[in-house]
């Protein structure tokens, strides 16, 4: 019960505690317009260029741009405890660290998976990219599929924040890194082969593949095995960055690099 | 069973400068310490700045791991029962850091009670009482942006107690508080500790310590130079005198020939707004103030006094090793 309360309650309130200086004026400008210049830069390139179509352009930026808060957001859990001084507070309480720190990211993959889908809607209707209905309850799952497997890169970065002072750094490192590797802009085809490599297990890869296959008219059981693909990376992503953040807490805890990294 | 036991408690930190070449230097923060503070017992740790006592704070509430020795909290070890020695300890520091500004006070406390597994019924009779006790019942729903200083410190103190701990630790939680604000806060560490709790205090304004304490250690450079009742380190100095001289600009070399001065003890200086008052001890019986106001030259003196010495005499004696 105490651990469900702390996944839950605490998740939200931790979400709230940190990040109640997003006002409507910083969150609509970074969460919902600069996505579209993105997907606006990439479509008119590709239009320019002839070499894919709009909703190509559309479902990649749309998806890939959920990282902004997945992995911002993530890092700034530990971060902005570092800066409030919470830190040391939060880590002398017996809360299990499991849903302590997994509890934190729910409110994440749901404001990755908002962000996405309001990129999808508005994205199309300014390309007049036409998805099919039967298609939009499978994008549903995908988008939030993918939010999920991002917020699990996003734990990494948050457990980096043990060790490193700035957290942003390694979010922006990383936005970049998902843009260029993942087929966002450049179908892994077209990609040198080690780097189509380093796609298969990254998060986004995937559920972009499925995406764009489902808004091109394929039903969810074609895509089912990437949607699984997507799912158990994320999967993978979220223990690894939860081992992570025990390894360095413990690190920080022998190195006494808690509040001075 | 002591409710807090160090044994031999050591702590060294790696610290690395340099870019090309790196150089690595260890500091001993805590050079092996022994104490033990009894279960309902006050316990203050004084020292000046640096000299470990917040290094040792860390280690008992589990943020540091010790380089060597050993700390148990009610018989647990902080490193191997770390969870456990975190549901016994209730931990506050001060300063104006430590609470998600953001939130209201009330969300500051309902997060942590959470965090501590405080179950919802409990959080609804324990929050109204703490928030009574800190002061801050009719501000609770406010944000903790708007709170005053020692609000804020106070708002620290009713989180620590969240999940009434038996032991509480305060790591100078009276730093940068208005004197009222100081003492009401004291006010409240006394309470705690009419309560029964286990209160290590960490301070370095004497009198918080003597009004408060039953026990002190005093701690310099990573080791404990004194410990016993405010009344037992006071007798260290119980065969001096302290001469106060209230001086306009002090000359240079005044102060050393004031150190090298037959007599002297031990000298220290407080830097007021226009004055330093000069804080000189001396074995009782000897007439010295003559002697000073030659060493201190053509300085403008003001106000020279002589009194019995207090707990702080007593802790610069400790601390200077004079």
């Amino acid at each position: 019960m105490t651990s469900l309360r702390i996944f839950f309650v605490g998740g939200l309130t931790s979400y709230r505690a940190l990040f109640n200086w997003l006002t409507p004026w910083i969150l609509i400008p970074s969460f919902l317009i600069a996505p579209l210049f993105q997907i606006l830069l990439f479509a008119y390139i590709g239009r320019t260029t002839h070499l894919e179509s709009d909703r190509f352009y559309v479902i990649g930026n749309a998806l890939q741009y959920a990282a902004v808060p997945c992995l911002f957001a993530m890092g700034n859990t530990i971060g902005g405890e570092r800066f409030q001084h919470t830190l040391p507070l939060v880590l002398t309480t017996p809360a299990g660290r499991l849903p302590l720190f997994i509890g934190r990211s729910v409110p994440v993959i749901a404001n990755g998976f908002v962000v996405s889908g309001f990129a999808l809607v508005t994205g199309s209707a300014l390309l007049g990219v036409h998805v099919p209905i039967s298609a939009v309850a499978p994008l549903v799952l995908v988008a939030a599929v993918t939010a999920f497997s991002c917020t699990g890169l996003g734990l990494c970065n948050a457990a980096l924040g043990l060790r490193v002072r700035e957290t942003a750094v390694t979010s922006n490192i990383l936005f970049g890194f998902l843009l260029v590797f993942c087929g966002v802009n450049v179908p892994l085809s077209s990609l040198p082969a080690w780097m189509s490599t380093i796609a298969e297990g990254l998060p986004l890869t995937h559920g972009i593949a499925a995406a764009r296959q489902l808004a091109g008219g394929a039903g969810l059981g074609k895509v089912a095995g990437l949607v699984g693909a997507e799912l158990l990376i994320g999967c993978i992503y979220v223990v690894g960055g939860y081992a992570l953040l025990r390894l360095m807490e413990i690190e920080s805890r022998r190195r006494g690099t808690l509040e001075i990294a | 069973m002591a409710a807090i036991e160090a044994e031999k408690l050591r702590r060294t930190y790696r610290q690395t400068s340099g870019f090309v070449r790196r150089r690595t230097k260890t500091i001993e923060a805590v050079r092996g310490i022994d104490f033990e503070v009894n279960e309902g017992e006050l316990f203050g740790l004084l020292g000046p700045n640096g000299a470990g006592k917040t290094t040792t704070i860390k280690m008992l509430v589990t943020l540091l791991i010790p380089t060597s020795g050993a700390a148990r909290v009610l018989g647990h070890d902080v490193v191997h029962s770390a969870r456990t020695v975190r549901r016994n300890i209730g931990y506050v520091f001060g300063g104006d850091r430590g609470a998600y500004e953001r939130l209201s006070g009330l969300d500051n406390l309902r997060y942590f009670s959470e965090l501590y597994g405080v179950p919802p019924k409990v959080q609804k009779r324990r929050i109204p009482e703490l928030l009574e006790l800190v002061g801050l019942m009719g501000r609770e729903k406010e944000r903790v942006e708007g709170y005053s200083r020692g609000m804020k410190q106070r708002l620290h103190i009713a989180r620590g107690l969240l999940h009434d701990p038996p032991v509480v630790v305060l790591d100078e939680p009276t730093i940068g508080l208005d004197p009222v604000g100081a003492r009401e806060l004291r006010n409240t560490i006394a309470e705690l500790a009419q309560a029964g709790k286990t209160v290590l205090l960490t301070t370095h304004y004497m009198y918080e310590a003597d009004a408060l304490c039953d026990r002190i250690a005093v701690i310099a450079e990573g080791e404990i130079v004194a410990e016993g009742t405010p009344t037992a380190l006071k007798s260290v100095v119980a065969d001096r005198t302290v001469v106060e001289i209230e001086a306009y600009g002090l000359p240079a070399g005044a102060l050393e020939r004031v150190r090298a001065s037959p007599g002297v003890t031990s000298v220290s200086v407080e830097e007021r707004e226009h004055v330093q008052l000069l804080l000189v001890q001396a074995p009782k019986g000897l007439e010295l103030t003559q002697q000073l106001l030659g060493c201190l030259g053509d300085v403008r003196v003001g106000r020279v006094a002589a009194r019995e010495p207090t707990l702080e005499d007593a802790y610069v004696s400790l601390v200077t090793g004079s």
